[in-house]
């Protein structure tokens, strides 16, 4: 899951409706068992090779909602979450995908479907004859729905970290059978950041930052999320930190007042696009008050990728890469 | 002057009143007595304006289906057997409210609508009560309370739908001396249904006694109250005698075997 | 409920005001920005003109205390005055002091409007959910007053306001049914929609409180101007026809101007619950029932109200800030009950 919904689930328990909140990623619970990847023999871009994979099934995977056992290398696969369709394809295992949820539109060409796979119906995932389902959450009774079909359901909550985005997608490489790509994937991952970091530098403790998850009102993610992970790897100060509370699952909700105050040097926005809040760094500059930010008046305001800011898949890299931006960008004023 | 004529009126497809016709002059008062469901309270609803009907009803010459619902509010006070009194309200703010008529939309009542509510309490002797909710007042108060709003609009005719029906017979003789008392004062009109008839002939001039939506009998109380037609309309037993002042005494009687 | 003489209508009106200008001032003075009360004071004497005072303030705290913090206190004391009249007006229309601002599908059809703006509408950029809660939240009255008409006409329990009451109940549930529909479509905005829905003052701007003034002018103008016959609505249908006043005209007026200004508060404010209710109940309890006292003292009470409860919802977590719609429920949950307790049968 995302940022967006950890921050509704916030709200949503505000208002007991807590039924719909069945999104938990502060996830200090959900540790993937998984190995992490064994170091990767070279850097760069894992190319998705078909992997032989009869040898590795059957294989069970020690995925946090405990573990998953898959007889066989599975021929249909559905995935119920845009984080677990991208991993899934940048495995090489996108020829086995039958059909994705509506929320999943990364890569292009990804068999679309009307799933959801925040309410999943069982009967209609069933409907595509899976031989493996992936998804974030448990809901609706989908895992014990599917396996009543003796069809095996691999949950990966939203990454907590870093390193856990790593072992989901050497779990989902396994799962596929192409463990052996998936590896280079992460090590090409790897690689990418760790470059970026060196290039950025890591020692910004000078530059303080404000991560907006929505507007009106305004929630943000503190250095505990994973968003505020990837941008402490930069050394940055996130001005939500003192703000946190304990119930609030690190995204907090933050008076205009604080933000002003705090003078953010850099405004990170994930919620600029149509389908997300359409809050442009236009619309940022136009909020009364804030021209006043050092972030708005240096034009430091980065729309980000909303989908890459809030899906911990394969397209991390490119995250690190836009924080890495913003912050040479900034340091250089 | 109040004239009805050929008044017909429907309720649900069902035809309640089927031309009735009667009349008072200034000053008189017109009562209205039947068994329950006779149209009694019909009559005094289509006067008031509650109801679409047919025929006419006139207030001197004026044809009261013309009036728009102010006019006729000024000329015509109506008090319903069960008034609305809202608990919390205080019986000047309630009493106010008979002015209502008298206010432009969105005009607020002023310096003289007070005057004339304070007088209509005067009236009716209850302007020691003014700043009094009305649940703090008991059966009597309380009608008389309502009274005070009706005489508050200045009415030339007012209606009074069983205006003794909460009473005990005490409060009933002191409403009913009252309501006798202001006809004669200040002229007014009255209109009224009562279920007791002995009472109802010896305050009203004209009785008219309806039944299934008709009129029955009209005319002086020794002419309605005969044993004969209460026998026929109710289906009672009764003896009528003949009170001290001549009106009728109607009282009923015990079947012995 | 023991006796009590109401006090005079001047003198609660004053003391109301003067409760807004407190709850303002209380409000200027704090927040998570931590101005210096001193400089804030001198800022806003320099407003003052030809006082010749300097603010002390640099740039970015004038810019907190003039372009957030005001307009956010202006904003917050239009919408409670909004909610509360608004309240008061239904509550003298239904005959029934539990009736609140939401009521009649408003609340509902501004939810379903705001969602649509949310999932659909987002290309049309952030400005458009304002408009859409509107809408909805006129096109909700609209529809409960249209199945109401249709149930008094045809319904067993005739053309009273109670037809109007339950089918506002009706529609409001199958607007909340159509909102979820709709979200379960997008599940990514699900948070955008439950801030939303919560409530929150946090986008107060000028632009916001230039937009909906004309709107509450006029609706507040009418809903004030017509308290007399609200009270005269008090007897009954029938005598209040008998007393010249005509008691469906006067509902369509009063249901129109309240619902535009439930539409024009929940335009800028999300759903913010119970102040519609809690505040004409003290006003009830302060001046006795007429509504020509009971409208004016809402209006400011409430204004005076949301002030206050938006001065905690931005405080009591400071530098975080707990949702309005939070804090009024906190405290109104609770005054609700005492409501209950004080509320004697009503007869619509």
């Amino acid at each position: 899951m995302k940022p967006l919904t950890s921050a509704a689930s916030a709200v949503l328990a505000a208002c007991a409706l807590t039924a719909l909140a069945a999104c938990g990623s502060s996830g200090s619970s959900s540790q993937p068992s998984a190995q992490p990847a064994s170091p990767a023999p070279g850097g760069g871009p894992a190319t998705s090779s078909a992997t032989p994979a009869v040898a590795q099934f059957p294989v069970t995977i020690s995925a946090p909602g405990g573990p998953v056992t898959i007889k066989a290398q599975p021929a249909r696969i559905v995935s119920l979450s845009p984080t677990a369709t991208e991993d899934l394809f940048a495995v090489g295992a996108g020829k086995q995908v039958v059909a994705v949820d509506l929320s999943s539109n990364y890569p292009s060409g990804v068999p679309k479907t009307s799933l959801n796979g925040v309410t999943p119906n069982v009967e209609a995932v069933a409907g595509y004859h899976p031989s493996l389902v992936v998804t974030d959450q448990d809901a609706n009774g989908l895992v014990a729905g599917m396996k009543k079909l003796g069809v095996p359901v691999l949950v990966e909550p939203a990454a907590a970290s870093i390193d856990e985005a790593y072992a989901q997608i050497t779990q989902i490489g396994q799962a596929t059978g192409h463990l052996a790509s998936a590896q280079d994937v992460v090590a090409g991952m790897r690689a990418n950041i760790a470059a970026d970091l060196a290039k950025a530098g890591t020692a910004h403790s000078d530059l303080s930052y404000f991560w907006e998850v929505s507007a009106n009102p305004y929630y943000s993610a503190t250095s505990k999320t994973f968003a505020g992970s990837i941008a402490a790897m930069f050394g940055l100060k996130n001005i939500a930190d003192a703000a946190a509370k304990a119930a609030d699952g690190g995204y907090p909700q933050l008076t205009p007042e604080y933000i002003l105050s705090a003078k953010p040097q850099i405004i990170f926005l994930t919620d600029n696009q149509a389908t997300d809040g359409g809050q442009t760094p236009a619309v940022v500059a136009a909020r009364p008050g804030w021209p006043a930010i050092p972030a708005v008046k240096n034009h430091e305001v980065i729309a980000m990728n909303d989908d890459v800011a809030a899906r911990w898949g394969p397209r991390l890299p490119l995250l690190v890469a836009e924080i890495a931006a913003a912050v040479e960008s900034a340091a250089g004023k | 002057m109040i004239t009805v004529r050929d008044l017909t009126v429907t309720l649900d497809q069902t035809r309640v009143l089927h031309g009735v016709s009667c009349q008072t002059p200034p000053g008189g008062w017109l009562c209205l007595i039947g068994p329950n469901g006779a149209g009694k309270s019909t009559v005094l609803r289509a006067a008031a304006g509650l109801l679409a009907y047919g025929g006419t009803i006139r207030l001197g010459e004026a044809d009261l289906g013309s009036l728009r619902g102010r006019a006729r509010a000024r000329a015509i006070a109506y008090v319903p057997q069960a008034p609305v009194l809202p608990p919390d309200m205080l019986v000047a703010d309630y009493v106010l409210l008979g002015r209502t008529p008298h206010l432009g939309y969105l005009s607020r009542p002023g310096r003289r609508d007070r005057l004339v509510a304070e007088a209509a309490l005067d009236k009716l002797d209850v302007s020691q009560f003014t700043g009094r909710r009305l649940e703090q007042m008991s059966g009597g108060e309380r009608q008389r309370v309502v009274l005070a709003r009706a005489l508050a609009a200045e009415p030339s005719v007012l209606l009074l739908d069983e205006p003794t029906s909460m009473l005990d017979i005490g409060h009933q003789q002191q409403v009913l001396e009252l309501v006798d008392g202001l006809r004669r004062s200040a002229g007014l009109t009255v209109v009224s249904t009562l279920h007791d008839l002995t009472i109802a002939g010896q305050y009203a001039d004209e009785l008219v006694l309806l039944n299934a939506g008709r009129v029955a009998a009209a005319g002086s109380a020794v002419a309605v109250l005969t044993p004969g037609l209460i026998a026929e309309v109710y289906g009672a037993r009764v003896e009528v005698r003949k009170g001290h002042d001549g009106r009728p005494v109607v009282a009923p009687v015990r079947n012995v075997q | 409920m023991k006796p009590r003489r109401p006090g005079s209508r001047a003198a609660l009106i004053g003391a109301a005001a003067a409760f807004v200008v407190a709850a303002a001032l209380v409000s200027v003075f704090v927040g998570a920005a931590n101005l210096n009360p001193v400089a804030v004071a001198t800022a806003l004497a320099g407003k003052i003109p030809f006082l010749g005072v300097h603010s002390g303030l640099s740039a970015l705290d004038s810019a907190v205390l003039f372009q957030i913090r005001l307009p956010r206190i202006v904003l917050g004391a239009l919408v409670g005055a909004l909610l509360a009249v608004t309240g008061a007006g239904y509550q003298g229309v239904f005959r029934n002091p539990l009736v609140d601002s939401g009521m009649l599908g408003a609340s509902a059809g501004a939810g379903l409007g705001a969602t649509i703006a949310i999932v659909y509408l987002g290309g049309l950029g952030p400005a458009v959910v304002p408009v859409a809660a509107f809408t909805g939240s006129l096109a909700g009255v609209a529809i409960a007053s249209l199945a109401g008409a249709i149930g008094a006409a045809r319904g067993s329990l005739g053309s009273g306001p109670a037809t109007l009451l339950l089918a506002g109940i009706a529609v409001g549930m199958f607007l909340t049914a159509a909102q979820t529909v709709v979200l379960q479509r997008s599940t990514q905005v699900l948070q955008q929609v439950y801030s939303w829905l919560l409530g929150s003052l946090s986008g107060a701007s000028w632009q916001q409180v230039i937009e909906i003034l004309p709107y509450a002018g006029v609706s507040v103008a009418v809903i004030l101007l017509h308290g007399r016959h609200l009270d005269v609505l008090s007897v009954g249908d029938d005598e209040a026809r008998a007393l010249g006043i005509n008691p469906r005209a006067v509902r369509a007026i009063a249901i129109g101007s309240c619902a535009l200004a439930a539409a024009a508060a929940v335009a800028v404010s999300g759903l913010i619950g119970f102040v519609g209710i809690i505040v004409p109940h003290v006003a009830r309890r302060l001046a006795g029932p007429s509504y020509l006292t009971v409208l004016p003292l809402s209006l400011l009470g409430g204004a005076g109200f949301l002030v206050l409860a938006d001065t905690l919802a931005r405080t009591v977590l400071a530098p975080a800030e707990l949702p309005i719609g939070v804090v009024t429920a906190l405290i109104g949950a609770p005054a609700f009950i005492w409501v209950l307790r004080g509320t004697r049968a009503v007869d619509t």
